[in-house]
């Protein structure tokens, strides 16, 4: 994947907070831990030499701890916070370098953000926060609220666009959230923690709502979440941040079939792998006198699908990617999975 | 949002309907029959406000001048101002345009120099200031009336106030007072208590007189108080300055003529008011009936009247 | 928590302990020093003497006079500034008080203005409030007060507007720069402790006595207010909308108007009904140098010694200033609410807005055309009724209890104030000076101390050391007072809720009256003195300080009573050893407010016999060669509050509990 191709390419990206932040990076203290850092020049460093790429239509997942810096990289991206070096390129363009009136148009045409905590604005009507973007950038009455009225249809809102958010309940304030982030129909969505003060039900309506948008729309996406299941759920591929660097980046297969690092193993400790995990990792030569069954399974199947198929085999199963067998697999292979994950 | 736009809009049309009402009625109907009476004497004349200070002689001077000035067909209003540069600042300023008595010994020099003061000259009252005990002291004490003898009795006016000396209560601010100064030149045992008004001091006297308690203390003539208690004058070495900021404080308050003054519109404007303003002199007997009347209950407006009625020659004379 | 408790009663029980000695010392060597000292360098000036300064000023203040035509900064600033307010006043006026030329009333009569007025709060707020402002303004009326009232609510509007006008961008600008919250918070804070006396004098020099002069004074007085709480309102805008509108594009302008100042909207009324009130309060004393309404009867019945025409005036401020509140309130509350009116309550509303505008227009024309209209019928005034009552009240408890007030009088002034006052003028200057500042080191430490020797020093160059310490003195005096029922009245608020209910309404109503008119009642108990003063000073601040201290009692937290409690101790122990330990916070800050506000009142005490700083000022009012002097007070009685204040700001910063 080249930057060419990408729908946002970041590259060495640095969020230095407190003084003179620019001399920070490039010194030897950039290197330090960032408890350290603080301790010897009151700077924290939120995002740290992060770089990486996002295809167009990909949902991207950024996760880690609280404090890991994922809320100040997305404020990077869109320059709610000015990032102290590096550069963002979107469709080829810096957006790093725009000037105040370019950047207002990429924020009004190109991407839209969602937050965690609405940010809706309680003096307006449900239809009036929806067309606010479309108002700020002089669109008319009827066709704005046109527009909106469309959205809300879309977020299921439908019969409360003329209600003031405080009427609404937690959940469909996000949907207002979600519906004026898609009002502007942007190529970029950025969201932060969009879910996490749901409910678990309606948490997963939104997730839901949330690939469905994916698929029908096509959107880019970069999505924050603490949730390694929501991050499986949704994301095409995971970046994990510790202490404001990038420490991996993978699909979620790849993180949890080889986690970096501690973090990332610990990260990804919880998780039935089982669901996640796809029979290929766990293919293996097929042992001296292993007996195997007339049964074979693709490689891209998911272990936990592969379970009943496997256990009934009466023997080892062989694995085929492309209609090549690549190894086997037999029972106590995905038992051994399987517990693992039962342990959660 | 709309809503509120919708209220505005209509507050304004209301607004607008309103003021064109008012437009199209004309002069209001209340006035419809008062305007004769304005016409009768012929010549316009024009409104003017008289700066009422605080003193009942000096209401009942300015109110028989209101009174005279509005059977004139003149308008006449009153503002309570403060004596002297309050007073003449106004006068420049445009809010007012007649002082009726002003004890100030040309304290207003720099408004006549600068033109926003014209001095109209004497109003026929003399004007006298000094310190004052209650009849019964003056007869139990007679020596007590000689300025040279006050430290001899210092110790009957101690007050908690006065700090362990004798309590000399001092005028108003704003009046012309040297109490300090004639405390300190004649080596006098007395601390000046700035009793704040013309009211305290009159309680202070008649409290004093009423239940034979000490008391010594600012007053003037005229006024109609000095002859309802009979307050009597302790004396100082007669008077040897005019400007009290030039005083030395050795000798005693002058006498001096009280002084009308008048904002240039009103001194130049030759219509009935400034006519009546410029002749306008009385005596202190005059003033003191109109201002003991006030002070027995009457209105000013009563009282000014009661003396207008009873003196028709003497108006007639102003007005000439 | 218990162990907060400890930590909290234990090390401050050993610091306590050793400083109240150094205190004491302190003291006693300045008495023994003041002694033996007695009456040296005491710095004492005649009434009538110049000071250096002050003679200096009086030269400058008459060039001033005289270069009015001719100096371009009066011609072109100045003048036309003045002109254009008085034009402003004068035409509120011309609507509603004074009658227009060639004519007996004003353009409305008096039953035109009623209705508008119902009709203004009825738009604003609603139909309930409308009624009650009208009847307040008829109350007004029936007090015999009609026109002073009018001439009084038209100062109030141009001042209110003009500083809105001025205090809301400028409030923006703090709201949403950082540099503009810095440039603007000395001068707010300067603003604060300010007495309202001292600048009378100053604008009178440049404006001249008159509405104008009246109206710039009080909007000196309202701007701070409107800008505080228009900045306090934009940064309290929740950050997220603001975050997510400018993640949407939206411009600077747009950020301010759809999203800051709507969501402002609550504390920017807020500071509109804050804005109106001070104005209201300050229209009184801004009599003194002209401004035509109600100033004139309280400042009239305090000259007169009249206590009962003192309570009408001052009823009628109060009714204007409930009026005022009111109909803001209800605005306020509307405000608050996002949910909407059905259908038919919005048609309801504008049949009704309707119908009021339809019997307003025609109540104007009617009171243009009626007597019964155009004047408020005198056969309706219940001032008379009122007023006797008042004098009654005070002169009944003058006579039965006079030996009471005097004894009150006398107890105070000779056993706290005569021999604290000598102390401080009596003593050598630098003598007084150097225990001032080793107390002020002692309550706040080294730069407090630096601080108050600074502030001393400038005193000391004004000339006025000893009217200065006069004024201290009876700061000093007031506040200890005020403290001590302040502490017990706050206690009681602070441990029931019933004491709370039955104090409360009091308390908000001795807000809202302005201190001058406390004078009168004050003047008619303890004839004219310096505990007058002193009284008057404790009544208008205990109000600030009650409310404060029981705030502070009821943040108290909970478990930490429970545990006292459980430990087994008294209710008089739960109070000393708990309770007011905890909120020493705010006893630091009520202490802070009450000698903020008793200085702005033992200031006008000069009208009643306070001598000091305050009655040179009033002094320098009207004489013209004391304007020097005047004006040479004021700036002592400021460097006075500066120093007061310092030192109050640094004691609460050193002493702080730490938040819990
Ligand atoms: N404006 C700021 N000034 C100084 N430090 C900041 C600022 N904003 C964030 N930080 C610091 O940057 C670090 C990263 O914060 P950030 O909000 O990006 O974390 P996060 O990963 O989003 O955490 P969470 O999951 O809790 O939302 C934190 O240590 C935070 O204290
Ligand atoms: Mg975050």
């Amino acid at each position: 994947m080249t930057s060419s191709h990408s729908a946002i390419s970041v590259r060495n990206l640095w969020q230095v907070f407190g003084p003179n932040p620019e001399n920070i990076i490039g010194s030897p203290d950039a290197l330090l831990p960032r408890a350290e850092l603080r301790a010897k020049t009151g700077n924290t460093a939120a995002v740290r030499d992060v770089s990486f790429d996002v295809a167009p239509g990909e949902v991207f997942v950024v996760m880690g701890l609280s404090g890991s810096g994922k809320s100040t990289l997305v404020r990077c991206l869109t320059r709610l916070i000015e990032p102290t070096s590096g550069s963002v390129v979107m469709d080829g363009e810096d957006v790093l370098q725009a000037n105040g009136s370019r950047l207002r148009e990429l924020r009004r045409t190109k991407f839209s953000m969602v937050f965690q905590n609405f940010g809706l604005l309680p003096h307006r009507r449900v239809i009036d926060n929806i067309a606010f973007a479309l108002e700020i950038n002089g669109v008319k009455k009827s066709e704005r609220h046109a527009r909106a009225q469309e959205v809300v249809e879309l977020v299921g809102l439908r019969g409360f666009e003329q209600a003031y958010p405080e009427q609404l309940s937690g959940g469909m304030q996000q949907r207002v959230g979600l519906a004026r982030a898609l009002a502007v129909d942007p190529e970029v969505m950025f969201l932060d923690e969009p879910f996490s003060a749901l409910d678990p039900l309606i948490r997963r309506d939104m997730q839901n709502e949330v690939i469905r948008l994916h698929k029908e729309l096509g959107k880019t996406m970069i999505f924050i979440t603490h949730d390694l299941d929501e991050a499986i759920k949704v994301g095409d591929r995971i970046g994990i941040m510790r202490d404001g660097a990038m420490v991996q980046i993978g699909t979620p297969e790849e993180i949890i079939a080889n986690p970096a690092d501690e973090y990332v193993a610990d990260f990804t400790r919880d998780v039935p792998k089982s669901h996640v995990l796809t029979l290929r990792t766990i293919v293996r030569p097929q042992a001296d006198g292993e007996s195997v069954s007339g049964v074979s399974l693709d490689a891209k199947t998911i272990i936990r699908d592969a379970t009943d198929a496997v256990v009934n085999a009466g023997g080892a199963v062989t694995v085929t990617d492309n209609g090549q067998s690549i190894g086997v697999i037999t029972a106590n292979d995905i038992l051994r999975i399987v517990g693992s994950g039962a342990s959660a | 949002m709309t809503g509120k736009t919708k209220v505005g809009f209509k507050l304004s049309a209301i607004a607008g309907a309103a003021a064109l009402l008012l437009t199209a009625c004309g002069g209001a109907g209340v006035d419809a029959g008062s305007t004769a009476s304005a016409a009768s004497t012929g010549a316009p004349c024009g409104s003017y406000t008289i700066a009422m200070h605080a003193w009942v002689g000096y209401t009942a001077s300015a109110q028989v001048l209101t009174n005279v000035g509005k059977s004139l067909g003149c308008d006449i209003k009153q503002v309570k101002l403060d004596e002297a540069k309050t007073s003449y600042d106004a006068m420049e300023s445009g809010t007012v345009d007649l002082i009726v008595e002003d004890w100030g010994g040309g304290r207003w020099k720099d408004w006549v120099d600068r033109g926003a003061v014209v001095d109209l000259g004497s109003d026929g009252n003399v004007g006298q200031i000094g310190m004052y005990v209650p009849k019964w002291m003056a007869e139990k004490y007679p020596d007590i009336t000689d300025a040279a003898n006050l430290n001899k009795y210092a110790d009957l006016f101690k007050t908690p106030e006065s700090k362990g000396k004798g309590a000399w209560l001092e005028g108003p601010p704003g009046y012309t007072t040297i109490g300090e100064k004639l405390i300190s030149a004649n080596k006098l045992n007395y601390t000046a208590i700035n009793v704040g008004s013309e009211q305290a001091l009159i309680d202070a006297f008649t409290k004093g007189t009423e239940n034979k308690t000490p008391v010594i203390g600012y007053w003037w003539t005229p006024h109609y108080l000095l002859a309802k208690l009979g307050l009597v004058r302790v004396n100082f070495p007669k008077s040897t300055w005019t400007d009290a900021a030039k005083a030395d404080g050795t000798t005693d308050y002058p006498a001096s003529d009280l002084e009308k003054l008048a904002s240039k519109k009103l001194a130049t404007s030759g219509d009935a008011f400034s006519k009546l303003v410029t002749n306008w002199k009385w005596t202190n007997d005059d003033q003191n009936a109109v201002a003991s009347d006030i002070d027995g209950g009457m209105t000013p407006e009563a009282a000014a009247q009661k003396w207008i009625d009873a003196h028709a020659d003497v108006v007639a004379s102003w007005t000439k | 928590m218990s162990s907060i408790v400890e930590q909290e009663l234990i090390p401050e029980a050993k610091k306590t302990i050793p400083r109240g000695w150094i205190f004491a010392g302190i003291i006693v060597v300045w008495a023994i020093i003041g002694k033996i000292m007695n009456g040296k360098y005491t710095l004492a000036v005649n009434l009538a003497d110049q000071t250096k300064m002050s003679a200096s000023i009086n030269d400058w203040a008459n060039h001033l006079g005289q270069n009015r035509q001719s100096n371009p900064f009066f011609v072109y600033f100045i003048t036309p500034v003045r002109e254009f307010i008085s034009g402003l006043v004068d035409f509120i006026r011309s609507v509603i008080s004074v009658p227009l030329a060639h004519s007996s009333i004003p353009m409305l009569g008096w039953l035109g203005i009623f209705a508008v007025i119902g009709f203004i709060v009825f738009i604003t707020s609603n139909f309930r409030q409308s009624l009650f402002a009208m009847a307040m303004i008829f109350s007004v009326g029936a007090l015999g007060l009609w026109t002073q009232s009018m001439d009084s609510l038209a100062l109030v509007l141009t001042a209110a507007i003009l500083s809105l006008i001025i205090g809301i961008p400028v409030g923006i600008w703090a709201g949403l720069s950082d540099r503009g919250l810095a440039v603007v918070t000395p001068i707010l804070d300067l603003a604060q402790i300010l007495p309202t006396l001292v600048y009378l004098a100053p604008v009178a020099l440049f404006f001249l006595i008159g509405p104008a002069a009246a109206t710039i004074a009080t909007m000196i007085y309202t701007i701070p207010i409107s800008i505080r709480l228009t900045a306090f309102g934009i940064r309290g805008v929740p950050k997220s909308p603001v975050e997510a509108s400018v993640s949407m594009g939206t411009t600077k302008w747009q950020l301010l108007r759809h999203v800051q100042l709507p969501m402002a909207s609550r504390t920017i009324v807020l500071g509109i009904n804050q804005t109106t009130l001070a104005a209201l309060s300050f229209a009184v004393i801004a009599t003194l140098i002209g401004a035509p309404g109600l100033g004139d009867p309280v400042v009239q019945a305090l000259v007169l010694r009249n206590v009962g025409d003192g309570a009408v005036a001052g009823l009628a401020v109060v009714l204007i200033a409930i009026m005022f509140d009111r109909s803001t309130s209800a605005t306020l509350k509307k405000q608050g609410i996002y949910v909407p009116p059905s259908e038919k309550a919005i048609r309801n509303r504008r049949i009704g807005i309707g119908i009021f505008g339809a019997i307003t227009v025609a109540a104007i024309v009617v009171s243009r055309q009626f007597k019964w209209a155009a004047f408020f019928p005198e056969s309706i005034n219940v001032s008379k009724p009122i007023a006797d009552f008042a004098d009654k009240f005070t002169s009944g408890a003058v006579d039965h209890f006079g030996f009471a007030t005097t004894g009150l009088n006398t107890l105070i002034t000779e056993t706290i104030l005569n021999p604290l006052e000598s102390l401080l003028t009596g003593t050598p200057w630098f003598i007084t000076s150097l225990a001032i500042v080793a107390i002020s080191f002692l309550l706040g430490g080294a730069r407090s101390a630096i601080v108050t020797t600074i502030l001393l020093l400038a005193i000391v160059s004004t000339g006025l050391w000893q009217d200065t310490m006069v004024t201290f003195t009876q700061t000093i005096v007031a506040t200890l007072l005020t403290m001590i029922i302040g502490v017990i009245l706050g206690v009681w608020i602070g441990r029931s809720e019933r004491a709370d209910k039955v104090l409360r309404p009091f308390l908000d109503a001795g807000q809202v009256l302005p201190a001058f008119v406390y004078l009168i009642p004050m003047l008619g108990f303890f004839g004219p003195s310096r505990f007058t003063g002193i009284a008057t000073g404790i009544i208008y601040s205990i109000p600030i300080v009650v409310k404060i201290v029981g705030q502070g009692i009821r943040e108290v937290p909970v478990n930490m009573n429970e545990a006292a409690i459980s430990a087994g101790s008294t209710k008089w122990q739960q109070i000393t050893k708990v309770q007011l330990p905890a909120a020493k916070n705010s006893l630091l800050l009520a202490t802070n407010q009450g000698l903020i506000f008793v200085l702005a009142v033992i200031v006008i005490g000069g009208f009643v016999g306070s001598g000091g700083l305050g009655y040179l000022v009033l002094v320098g009012q009207s004489k013209v060669e004391m304007t020097g002097k005047g004006l040479v007070a004021g700036l002592a009685i400021l460097l006075l509050g500066v120093m007061i204040d310092r030192i109050a700001q640094y004691t609460v910063r050193r002493n702080s509990a730490p938040k819990q």
